[in-house]
């Protein structure tokens, strides 16, 4: 069943368009420092993570399938595209993980741990970013799967998802959400290590994630 | 397994009225559903499977009415075929099928030798290890209809099987319906007359979202005794004229000039002998008729 799954959600040309994306944001998003990873990093693959799961569920609408999964009992339905958005989240999660080591061998970042100016080691920036990712890629996945579900579309999915994005990615959304924002691991205080205020904007799309999980199985027997 | 089918209505949203107050019974065995195009059928066929709820009227299966709480009652019973369905292109034809069955919740084993057992039926075993896109639009067609039966469902429903299908397959596929309505309901949409002739004896004709005629085919076939006719006129320009006057069902051309076979209520004024009604020309009498 999960390598089906595996098979309808992540088509050849998925794997090729998301791989060539982080390769390419490895390239030309400049840093200077390792630091800056995450933050180059936080935003383009929520991105991804929107246009990569839009269509773990609409594939089937534009297919005609749909019509025939309203015969399948709810839960086999749920378990379907749980294991797809599974599937694609821990792509998604390996491509930010080889992601972070591109920027580190095209651009020789420096280190400000090296540099005495940090406490923060390499290995820890790194396992906090992917903590960081784990839920930045969840939320977003979700949000686009759930939007595209809900307007039977996947680029409305993808919109209603980039509205939000630009809006809580600006220099406004910083302002006037702080700690609260969803991008608030890329907006973090980096000078200051012991700073984990931000963990209040990932804790808040965690709880939007488990709501929106909740509200699936609705929107699904609702909408088809 | 009977389907009710009481003052069925549904309009959409754009005000279109897709089927107006809709009665039939449709019971045991294969039931072929006949109309034109935008006369209705699939949007029947879609509140049947529970895919679209009727803006009025009721549906009942077995006596189990059509609404929220029975669906799933109900759609566990339904296998469907829909007109048009682009199934998974980059699986193969045995994970296609074993992936629906499990969706279906048809246990592992037993999928397996259903699957085994209808891609002989349907002359697909040697094609199972191909991918989805590599199939012709037929095999498509043929796999479509496998995953319609793997749950042995009590009611199918099949919106234009036979497309694209060559007429050995076609054939096949009947009899394959035929065997499989034993005990059970089909019902069986098409534009292909001589489909239905050969597979049913009940069938319904829709026109502008209402049934215009429900019954026997034989019964229907009887309507249109006395009504066809058939004449050889001497060139295509009178062919043309009396096209013009009459519903024409078929026509030929030969060395002779043109024999055309003709609809008409009453004797038309040209020479001409009335002949047996085919189910084709009952079909057509009846939807002029009622024009």
């Amino acid at each position: 069943m999960i390598m089906t799954e595996r098979k309808i959600s992540l088509p050849a040309y998925k794997l090729a368009y998301a791989f060539c994306f982080v390769v390419i944001l490895s390239l030309i998003r400049g840093i200077s420092f390792s630091y800056e990873i995450g933050i180059a990093m936080e935003a383009p693959m929520a991105i991804l993570a929107m246009v990569f799961c839009a269509d773990t569920y609409t594939q089937e609408i534009t297919s005609k399938r749909s019509e025939i999964h309203r015969l399948y009992p709810m839960k086999k339905r749920l378990a379907s595209m749980g294991i797809r958005m599974l599937v694609q989240e821990i792509v998604l999660f390996a491509l930010s993980a080889i992601g972070y080591g591109m920027f580190y061998s095209f651009q020789h970042p420096q280190s400000l741990y090296k540099a005495g100016q940090s406490t923060e080691t390499e290995l820890q920036m790194f396992f906090l970013f992917l903590a960081a990712m784990v839920v930045t890629l969840w939320f977003w996945g979700i949000l686009s799967n759930l939007l595209a579900c809900l307007f039977r579309n996947m680029w409305v999915g993808i919109g209603c998802g980039i509205v939000l994005w630009l809006v809580t990615n600006s220099t406004l959304g910083e302002n006037v959400l702080g700690n609260w924002n969803l991008f608030s691991y890329a907006f973090r205080n980096v000078m200051d290590s012991r700073d984990f205020g931000w963990l209040c904007g990932k804790a808040l799309c965690l709880l939007l994630c488990v709501l929106m999980t909740l509200l699936m199985p609705k929107i699904i027997k609702k909408r088809g | 397994m009977s389907i009710k089918i009481n003052d069925l209505t549904v309009t959409f949203k754009n005000k279109v009225t897709a089927i107006n107050h809709a009665d039939l019974e449709i019971p045991n065995g294969v039931f072929g559903l006949l109309g034109e195009n935008g006369a209705g059928k699939t949007t029947l066929m879609r509140v049947l499977t529970t895919v679209l709820t009727p803006t009025s009227g009721t549906v009942s299966m077995d006596g189990i009415l059509y609404c929220e709480g029975n669906y799933p009652k109900i759609q566990h019973r339904i296998g469907y075929l829909p007109q048009e369905i682009d199934l998974y292109p980059g699986l193969t034809v045995q994970e296609c099928l074993e992936y629906m069955g499990d969706l279906a919740g048809v246990p592992k084993e037993e999928c397996r030798k259903r699957i085994q057992y209808y891609l002989e039926k349907t002359s697909l075993t040697e094609h199972r290890k191909k991918k989805m896109k590599q199939l012709s639009g037929g095999m498509k067609r043929r796999v479509g209809l496998v995953q319609a039966l793997l749950n042995e469902p009590k009611f199918l429903i099949v919106d234009e099987p036979t497309t694209g299908l060559d007429p050995e397959e076609r054939i096949r596929i009947r009899n394959l319906l035929v065997d499989f309505s034993e005990n059970r309901t089909v019902l069986f949409s098409t534009h292909v007359v001589e489909d239905l002739a050969a597979v049913c004896n009940q069938l319904a004709v829709m026109k502008k979202g209402q049934f215009l005629y429900a019954g026997s085919m034989k019964e229907l076939v009887r309507t249109a005794k006395g009504h066809v006719w058939i004449c050889r006129l001497r060139d295509e320009v009178q062919a043309r004229e009396i096209e013009k006057k009459y519903h024409i069902s078929s026509k030929q051309l030969s060395e002779d000039g043109v024999q055309i076979r003709l609809i008409s209520e009453k004797m038309p004024n040209i020479e001409c002998v009335s002949v047996e009604p085919t189910l084709e020309d009952a079909y057509i009498y009846i939807s002029g008729q009622q024009a």
